[in-house]
């Protein structure tokens, strides 16, 4: 099984140090792959009765974790497993450009999480009132309008859809600040948005490591400047979100 | 400043770990990759991504 690919050779004498003292799936043995300067951190694994579990995976994250704080990695999807360790240097050689660039992108560098979450109900009910008061002003104006059920319907569906277009209005205006704040510390970031009814943004952050500071500040500026919303920040991580490579 | 501010409590640890190591990083496709065990690895991430979804519904109102 692949931990992950790191930019070191096999004969790196901190690589030996670091996988001696550590153990993978079902307590194997460690054992680098290398091609060049790049190397894969891998062990052995039983093709029958491998438990894959939580407890496995969170093992294989905090192995991950270990190699990040010695070594510039790319971490590898859990459970890819491939046949033998040529196999595996075949792949090194075959993808040295794309790794090496990708290890390149993430040098020195730390990933970050930062979710916002809030009581989505409570803003569309702000919203909704605004809608309400617009429409009913709007309705005003038609004169020559009698009230019937399918004027009622087309309200509903407007206000619904103000509501909605407010909502993202406000979630892309949050973005862009959270976006203007983070070029003073370099960041290189991923936003998704209005991924549950509460989850409104979902964050990622590629930071140099000298700038973990500035970003805690930067998360802290937020919550106080926006006390109903809920920031949650997590890291640092090694790169999974900022590896683009997939081999096949 | 970092315990203040970066959330480290054990629940959402387990979360962002998961979708990190069952989705991303490198992905090897196709032939070159074996299976072991016969695991599926996306019925695994399932499973273990719903078990997390408690954790969730405990973010977004903030009692962590």
């Amino acid at each position: 099984m692949i931990y992950s690919i790191i930019k070191a050779s096999e004969e790196h004498a901190q690589l030996i140090a670091v996988l001696s003292g550590m153990h993978g799936i079902s307590n194997a043995d460690f054992l680098a792959v290398s091609y060049d300067d790049i190397t894969a951190v891998v062990c052995d694994v039983p093709k029958v009765g491998m438990v894959t579990d939580r407890s496995a995976t969170m093992d294989y994250a905090s192995v991950v974790d270990s190699l990040f704080k010695d070594f510039t990695l790319l971490p590898v999807r859990f459970g890819s497993v491939m046949e033998s360790d040529d196999e595996i240097r075949k792949m090194l050689q075959k993808n040295y450009k794309e790794i090496k660039n990708n290890l390149l992108k993430v040098e020195g560098k730390l990933e970050f999480g930062l979710k916002v979450f809030c009581d989505t109900l409570k803003l569309q009910a702000r919203f909704e009132d605004n809608s309400k008061a617009e429409i009913n002003v709007a309705a005003t104006t038609v004169s020559g309008q009698n009230n019937s059920i399918f004027k009622d319907y087309v309200n509903k569906k407007l206000i619904e859809y103000r509501i909605e277009e407010s909502l993202l209005s406000y979630v892309n205006s949050l973005i862009q600040k959270i976006s203007d704040c983070c070029t003073g510390i370099k960041a290189i970031s991923k936003f998704k948005k209005m991924l549950s009814p509460t989850n409104i943004i979902d964050a990622l952050f590629l930071i140099d490591k000298e700038m973990t500071n500035q970003l805690i500040r930067l998360v802290k500026d937020l919550k106080t400047r926006y006390p109903d919303l809920n920031f949650i920040l997590t890291g640092p991580w090694p790169p999974y979100n900022f590896v683009d490579i997939t081999i096949s | 400043m970092n315990e203040n501010v970066i959330d480290r409590s054990r629940d959402i640890t387990i979360l962002e770990v998961l979708d990190r190591v069952l989705n991303k990083g490198v992905i090897l496709t196709g032939d070159i990759v074996i299976s072991v065990a016969d695991v599926d690895l996306v019925y695994l991430g399932v499973k273990l991504m719903l078990s997390s979804v408690e954790t969730m519904e405990q973010l977004k109102s903030g009692k962590h």
